[in-house]
């Protein structure tokens, strides 16, 4: 049989960032994939080279829109490992609790459309509307719902009113209880469960050999995660479990994200209780950045966001690298999406949750002998969701 | 630490300019020796390639790997610094790291370093740059 390539991209509402997938498909089987990116290279890396250290960081909270935390953090990270600076405590679970709220929306902004994908219309909307009242804990905490400018080097910005920590404790009792419930859906749903399982695996081996990071790798038996392998910030003064699952597939992706997000829920409850006796200040002055090398990463809701800045003891990086986890996640496609049928190519694909945006689909058939209907993803998805769910209404 | 221990003790003769400071290690290696070193730190240590880094100096390209020791958050940076400006070469440790191949096109891309034993040296960011004259941006221009 002729095998036929389906361009996805490079703008679908599967893809917040601009990328384009080329499919080859035999019949309904996805037999192989090539990516392509470039698509919206900003520059980041060479105009941080022209500002100082502090507005570097204001530069690197605007590379993503949904983890403005992460790039920061990681940034500063990099910069304090240059002289190995110190960071006062209060500043330290300021930081995680931010980081934590962070991963909390981040996943159910994913779990949202991931339901959204495969035909779960109620998921996807639960999942949204849970996630609103974490963007009002950050507008309680930094005065914005996103791009919190919170991230210094030697701290973080601004401090915690204590009279508000009540009043967060309040938004995260009830994000709690709406996230067990989530994930009993998530973990017990027989539709959501045939639907997901043994769709998309990730082999351990190959998530090793792509070098992939955070939910990607850890539902590949993978355990990597900065929080544990390099904990700073106040991740060594808390207690939280590590998620990693054995299969590798969507559904295990899933499933880590939903524990995930419970887990950040006890970290976040961890550093507002100690916030209500951590006193100090929350910046160390830092004057200037010795000449050297340092290395910042931080465990961002995709995988590890890596950061390295070097400087000639000015106040300006002579070399500032930026890699973000999708750059490493999506190179693993290769190997998941080979041998999936069609209809679940596009869930595959969301699985690593590469940056997702609200716009509608842009799909482009090449291939003129079929019938363009028959080859929309989302449909198809969706289709196969329904299939599965009047089978097991019929058992 | 142990790792650095045994890496420095099986490696020594192989490294260079060694930089040590709590939980990383950055050394110089030559391009015949990269890919050993590669192999010894992904392989039998079961490290994760980060990325790397690539820096126009004055001396030369620098081509930095920032490997991570995940079980201790110890990190590896062997570094290749490439003497010969115009015609910038280093062996590619795809062949051993599956996941080198986006970053080794980028920094052919972006600074023209060419990858020997690379499956597929083409651009990876600037492939579809609507400006055609466009060649590997992040290298110095030379001031007329």
């Amino acid at each position: 049989m002729k095998a036929n390539k389906i361009p996805v991209g490079p703008f679908h509402p599967l893809l917040e960032e601009a990328e384009y997938f080329e499919l080859t498909v035999d019949g309904e089987t996805v037999v192989d994939i090539d990516m392509e990116i470039g698509w919206m290279h900003r520059g980041h890396e060479y105009i941080s080279e022209m500002k100082t250290f502090t507005q570097s960081i204001y530069l690197v909270e605007r590379i993503c829109g949904i983890c403005s935390t992460s790039h920061p953090l990681a940034c500063v990270h990099a910069i304090e490992d240059i002289d190995n600076i110190e960071i006062p405590l209060r500043a330290r679970y300021i930081r995680s609790l931010v980081g934590e709220l962070e991963r909390i929306h981040s996943h159910l902004l994913w779990l949202g459309l991931a339901g959204h994908f495969i035909g779960y219309d109620t998921l996807w909307m639960w999942a949204w509307k849970y996630r609103e009242p974490v963007l009002e804990m950050f507008e309680i905490i930094s005065g914005n719902r996103n791009h919190y400018g919170m991230m210094r080097v030697g701290g973080v910005a601004k401090d915690v009113d204590p009279e508000k920590i009540v009043e967060l404790q309040k938004h995260l009792d009830m994000i709690e209880r709406k996230m067990i419930m989530i994930s009993k859906i998530a973990k017990d749903d027989p539709v959501l469960r045939s639907r997901l399982k043994g769709v998309g695996v990730l082999s351990h081996e190959d998530a090793i050999a792509y070098c992939t990071t955070g939910p990607t790798s850890r539902a590949s038996g993978v355990p990597g995660d900065v929080r544990f392998d390099e904990p700073t910030d106040a991740y060594d003064l808390v207690d939280f479990e590590r998620i990693v699952l054995p299969n590798g597939d969507v559904y295990d992706k899933l499933v880590v994200r939903v524990l995930e997000i419970i887990e950040s829920v006890k970290i976040c409850r961890q550093c507002l209780d100690k916030l209500k006796t951590a006193t100090g200040p929350i910046l160390n002055n830092v004057k200037e950045i010795s000449p050297g090398e340092g290395i910042g990463r931080y465990e961002a809701p995709r995988g590890e966001v890596f950061h390295y800045i070097r400087s000639d003891g000015t106040n300006r990086p002579i070399r500032h690298k930026v890699r973000a986890p999708s750059y490493v996640n999506i190179p693993s496609f290769k190997a998941s999406c080979k041998g999936i049928p069609i209809a679940d190519a596009l869930i595959t694909l969301a699985s690593v949750d590469p940056c997702y945006c609200c716009t509608e689909r842009s799909l482009k058939i090449i291939d003129n002998n079929h019938d363009p209907q028959k080859l929309d993803l989302l449909k198809l998805s969706r289709e196969k969701t329904e299939r599965i769910r009047r089978e097991i209404n019929a058992d | 630490m142990a790792e650095v221990e045994r890496f420095l003790k099986d490696m020594g003769g192989k490294i260079h300019a060694k930089i040590e400071k709590k939980g990383r290690l950055y050394f110089n290696v030559d391009n015949a020796d990269i890919r050993e070193i590669a192999e010894y730190l992904f392989v039998k240590m079961g490290c994760r390639l980060s990325t790397a880094t690539a820096m126009e100096m004055y001396h030369g390209i620098e081509v930095l790997y920032h490997f991570s020791h995940d079980k201790t958050g110890q990190y590896f940076c062997p570094r290749v610094v490439i003497k010969d400006k115009k015609n910038p070469k280093v062996n590619s440790i795809t062949s051993i790291v599956e996941g080198a191949i986006w970053i080794e096109r980028e920094m052919f891309d972006l600074w023209g370093i060419e990858f020997i034993g690379h499956p597929r040296m083409e651009e990876l960011l600037t492939l579809h740059h609507p400006n055609p004259d466009l060649k590997h941006p992040l290298r110095f221009k030379e001031v007329a």
